[in-house]
């Protein structure tokens, strides 16, 4: 990996170089220095990296930018945040403006006899400081030593290096942040950002997938029920849902206690606890699986019906078809969430949509006890359209019998 | 070649998202004859270890901690003498998928025992291991989320402290030495879990401790030499009397009047058991 990146390192030098060198009219010695400490700080090379620069001042920043402020050390990540981009540049193009101090580019020393007043940054180079410094002291890719007989009237902090105390006085807190790993600060473009969520929506699909497909080989009948209970009964699905999500913890909570204080159910708490979990998770996955089901239920019978030949319309095509459509919106996000305002807008319908479906699905797993009971699926006919009766002439409610002629009864019973 | 560098990236992609930002920070003062010291630590996850300095310091932190999901804490008050470390989270969440090695934080605290000492300690998911025998504590406060947490006092404590309040949520803690805190109040409370109670050391004259557990099993280790005047609140737990003297609604530990030290000990429990154990 090393001979890459060097490799990287000067293929963008000698494009970004030569142009900064011209510049400022250096010698080239001083540019093949830079290049060089590039190089070296590219492979990770540390000590390298200092031993290429040159020691200069930090040359103060264009008008209008903000200067860098050392006064409160508090926050080392944020302040290397603000500092880490600048010692990626080449010492000649590193600009910044030290609010109530100065900067410094390459090692720096305070001699004993020398008073720095304000703060002191030094970029890319280690600080040996014998003297004293009325400020705080940062160094930022190397490392701060404070020897016998140097005061530091402020704080000191070393990003990315080391402090040596070798008996100065160092008045206020002495802080060190390490570097980050390598590779581990990403920042991704849209591009890597959109595959990357592409990339765990494809996974969650085919999850999703895999599982109703199970769902649909192993336990169709069920899975149907509560798929009809959702379509007939969505309102109250969702209600229940709902309830059922707030009474989850609470219920956990009564059974664990219920088994503690119990004494035998003790024995039984651990799997009391891993079957309701398991109930819970099925119950809440199911219920999705059976949305999807009928989500594409629906729609493949409103295709049939405007004519349109559909091949298989079975069970595995619902589902597939009802999921694709649940799992659009987080596509339309994964895709578009880089774009600001639109992108969270997206989210949180994303999100919205699926809270309410998921709900709806729980509650009809609930209603119809995961596929058991088909009360509320429409799937149970009336007794009476279950009879033969409608193909008399006479109906079967409603017709009073008519009394026999010349009997009369008394509420005492009898004639 | 093109569609193999495509491939390669593919996998590539993936693995450096999955990195953690592991950070190592450290922070440190030089003592420059400070009296007292107010030290306020958070740490929400991790391991902790806390020790009486031994160099120049007046506290030292170093710590390894996940930069994605914590920023450390390290800030000084010259105007009241008080400091503030530990990790504070940064409030993003999200998966993070890496072995439990990567995830893991750790940090070390070193207080010097040179200066009185107003420590108060708030420890989440920890497993935590504090020393601070030898400091001079003048007052203590621990609160403890989900943790296993050993407190030790292995020396006697050098000052005068004037109360140590813990209190443990669903937690294993275990602390020893209590004696040796040297606090005239000590108050415990339990949440559910176990908790080792050591009331060896060095107590004070008139010392009072008050335990309150709620669910959970409670081990007092208590001294042979040490007069312990117990008072017992208990719902459904159980207490070992043999050996006691019954005086009123108090009980006396063996050799009570002729012990040179006494302790009150007023313990009220839930649900639970409670064990006894004497040590010489």
């Amino acid at each position: 990996m090393r001979t890459p990146s060097a490799l990287l390192a000067v293929l963008t030098l000698t494009l970004v170089t030569p142009q900064a060198a011209q510049a400022t009219g250096r010698p080239a010695i001083e540019a093949a220095r830079d290049i060089w400490g590039m190089i070296q700080q590219l492979r990770g090379d540390h000590d390298s990296a200092q031993a290429g620069v040159r020691p200069q001042a930090l040359q103060p920043a264009s008008a209008g930018e903000a200067p860098v402020d050392l006064s409160d050390l508090s926050h080392p990540a944020r302040l290397e945040s603000r500092l880490a981009p600048l010692t990626r540049l080449p010492p000649a193009r590193m600009r910044a403006t030290v609010a109530g101090g100065q900067g410094r580019v390459g090692d720096y020393s305070v001699g004993s006899e020398q008073t720095v007043q304000g703060h002191l940054l030094i970029l890319r180079g280690d600080a040996d400081v014998y003297g004293r410094v009325q400020g705080n002291v940062v160094a930022v890719d190397g490392d701060i030593t404070v020897h016998t007989g140097a005061v530091i009237q402020g704080d000191v902090l070393a990003i990315h290096g080391k402090v040596r105390e070798q008996g100065g006085v160092i008045d206020g807190e002495i802080r060190t942040l390490s570097a980050a790993p390598a590779g581990a600060a990403v920042t991704l473009s849209p591009m890597q950002l959109t595959l990357r969520r592409l990339a765990g929506l494809a996974g969650v699909a085919i999850t999703l997938g895999v599982l109703g497909l199970g769902l649909v080989a192993f336990g169709r009948h069920n899975l149907e029920i509560v798929s009809d209970t959702v379509s007939h009964s969505f309102g109250r699905a969702f209600v229940t849902g709902l309830l059922g999500q707030i009474l989850l913890l609470p219920t956990f909570g009564m059974i664990v206690v219920g088994l503690v204080l119990s004494v035998a159910g003790i024995l039984l708490l651990p799997f009391a606890v891993a079957a309701y979990v398991l109930l819970a998770v099925v119950g809440l996955v199911g219920g999705y699986l059976a949305v999807a089901h009928a989500l594409g239920e629906t729609y493949t019978r409103r295709r049939l019906a405007q004519g349109t030949m559909v091949a298989a319309p079975n069970s595995y095509r619902f589902l597939l078809t009802g999921l694709i459509a649940m799992l659009a919106l987080w596509l339309a996000w994964a895709a578009f969430g880089w774009v600001p305002v639109a992108g969270d807008l997206i989210r949180g319908a994303a999100i919205l949509v699926t809270w309410l479906l998921g709900t709806a699905g729980f509650g009809a797993a609930l209603l119809s006890r995961a596929g058991v009971r088909e009360n509320f699926a429409g799937r149970i006919i009336p007794p009476e359209a279950l009879t033969d009766e409608y193909l008399w002439a006479t109906p079967q409610f409603g017709v009073p019998a008519v009394r026999r002629p010349g009997v009369t009864r008394s509420p005492t019973g009898g004639p | 070649m093109m569609r193999r560098s495509t491939l390669a990236a593919a996998f590539l992609l993936p693995a450096a998202l999955c990195a953690q930002t592991r950070r190592d920070f450290s922070t440190s003062r030089q003592l420059h004859g400070e009296t007292r010291l107010t030290a306020r630590i958070e740490y929400g996850a991790g391991s902790l270890r806390m020790a009486p300095a031994t160099g120049g310091d007046l506290y030292r932190l170093v710590m390894s901690y996940d930069g994605d999901r914590y920023t450390p804490l390290s800030s000084f008050d010259a105007g009241n003498g008080s400091v503030r470390l530990g990790l504070a989270s940064t409030g993003s969440g999200g998966l993070h998928i890496g072995s439990r090695r990567q995830l893991e934080q750790t940090a070390f605290v070193t207080l010097s025992p040179a200066v009185g000492l107003d420590l108060s300690l708030e420890l989440g998911a920890v497993e935590a291991d504090i020393e601070l025998g030898g400091l001079q504590l003048t007052d203590l406060r621990l609160t403890t989320g989900a943790s296993r947490t050993t407190l030790r006092f292995s020396r006697p404590n050098a000052g005068r402290c004037a109360r140590a309040t813990l209190s443990g949520g669903a937690a294993d803690i275990s602390i020893l030495g209590l004696g040796n805190s040297r606090c005239r109040q000590v108050e415990f409370d339990g949440g559910v879990g176990k908790v080792l109670l050591d009331l060896t050391g060095t107590w004070p004259s008139d010392a009072r401790v008050r335990v309150q557990m709620a669910v959970g099993a409670l081990t007092l280790r208590l001294p042979r030499d040490l007069g312990i005047r117990l008072t017992l609140d208990r719902f459904l737990s159980s207490f070992p009397a043999s050996g006691w003297t019954r005086q009123g609604n108090a009980y006396l530990s063996p050799g009570y009047a002729h012990s040179a030290r006494h302790l009150d000990l007023a313990l009220s429990s839930t649900l639970g058991g409670i064990d006894v154990e004497w040590v010489n």
